[in-house]
């Protein structure tokens, strides 16, 4: 790693120093391979150790990065997903090999020693790191299956022919029914799973529902949970996971099991230095 | 060279297939330690980048497919793109000289194929 060409307000001529995560500096986490490209893929990634820290850092060109013009690059949809995904990937190359905590997209320093006083001040995090050993986030998600869920619900009166008037007013009275028996059974299959999902992990989150455009799926979403599981009770945890399974299969539900990801969601948010 | 984890992490679920974009958004953009670098990054407008490309999804191309494309007019999003669409717009004003419109050419190209 180089130091940076100047500060970060020069203009968009020299280099910045972007932070993916920190590591433990005693890890032996080897090298990053030529593959493992990062939000400037011409950047090897490499680590910076200070004291017990390390950083995972990359160089990133202030053309892209600097201050005035990053804020008009995260407008591009495409630049975003393909720098979003880059740092997702360096994390993912480190995430096997020792316990890390992940930084939120863009934490972009001057140089390197800029970096070496966040690590410095930062030196906490150490425990941090320490506490996570042994551990990996696991996403759930669950679905409902529309079909199933509207089978499920209450079928419409039987009785005498009813005039056009009435039977309008019948199937709108079934239908608020089957709206509200479904949401009521989304909640419930939310709350039991991330409850039961919960109890098999160290820590728990349940984050907000994403809409069916954002899935691809065409059942509505009813559980968005990350689960930080402990390697020891893994299979703990998959038990757990088949168990929901085959309770709620019947009544159209299903699960998706994403990760092993870098523990985003269990690492405090700082708000600044 | 690297030096496997005794803690023995699963391999990633679901083989080689990538993450799904909003799972990677929704992490990668509104999880993970916020320390303040030397520059800074508006993280309200990412949040509501974030909001949005979650409206969003998977990829443009299947938000097409399903017929979705209000952000093509929005101007947070398109941005730039609003210029690209005027001049678009403009060429193709410009190809109804005598009050033919461009459907019917195109009707007409096709009725001849």
């Amino acid at each position: 790693v180089t130091g940076s060409a100047g500060r970060p307000d020069e203009g968009s001529r020299g280099s910045a120093l972007y932070v993916y995560g920190i590591v433990r500096a005693g890890d032996e986490i080897g090298q990053f391979d030529a593959a493992t490209q990062g939000v400037d893929a011409s950047s090897p990634i490499a680590l910076l150790r200070e004291g017990e820290l390390a950083a995972i850092v990359g160089e990133v060109p202030l053309a892209d990065f600097g201050q005035d013009v990053v804020m008009e690059r995260i407008r591009d949809p495409s630049w975003l997903e393909e720098k979003v995904r880059a740092h997702e990937a360096v994390l993912e190359a480190a995430l096997p090999r020792a316990p890390l905590v992940p930084f939120r997209f863009g934490t972009i320093f001057a140089n390197e020693e800029q970096v070496r006083r966040m690590l410095r001040e930062h030196d906490h995090l150490r425990s941090t790191l320490d506490d996570l050993e042994g551990t990996f986030e696991l996403g759930v998600k669950g679905f409902l299956e529309p079909e199933r869920a509207a089978a499920e619900a209450a079928q419409p009166e039987q009785g005498e022919p009813a005039s056009a008037g009435r039977s309008y007013l019948l199937r709108k009275q079934h239908d608020r029914r089957l709206a509200e028996a479904r949401a009521e059974l989304q909640m419930t299959l939310g709350t039991e799973s991330h409850e039961v999902l919960a109890a098999a992990a160290r820590d728990a989150r349940a984050n907000p529902l994403q809409r069916p455009e954002a899935t691809g799926r065409s059942g509505d979403m009813f559980l968005n949970g990350a689960y930080l599981v402990e390697a020891a009770r893994e299979s703990e945890f998959r038990e757990a996971l088949a168990g929901l399974e085959s309770r709620h299969g019947e009544a159209g539900a299903t699960y998706e099991l994403t990760g092993p990801w870098p523990p985003y969601n269990f690492v405090a948010a700082e708000g600044g230095l | 060279v690297s030096t496997p984890r005794s803690s023995g992490l699963p391999a990633r679920l679901g083989g080689r297939e990538p993450a799904q974009l909003a799972d990677v958004l929704e992490r990668v953009l509104d999880k993970g330690i916020v320390i303040a670098g030397d520059i800074q990054i508006n993280l309200l407008d990412i949040e509501l980048l974030t909001i949005k490309l979650r409206l969003l999804i998977a990829s443009a191309d299947k938000a097409k497919e399903m017929g979705i494309d209000w952000w093509q007019g929005d101007p947070f999003l398109a941005g730039r793109q609003l210029e690209d669409r005027i001049k678009r717009l403009e060429s193709e004003a410009g190809i109804e000289p005598n009050g033919g419109s461009r459907r019917e050419v195109q009707a007409e190209d096709e009725r001849q194929r």
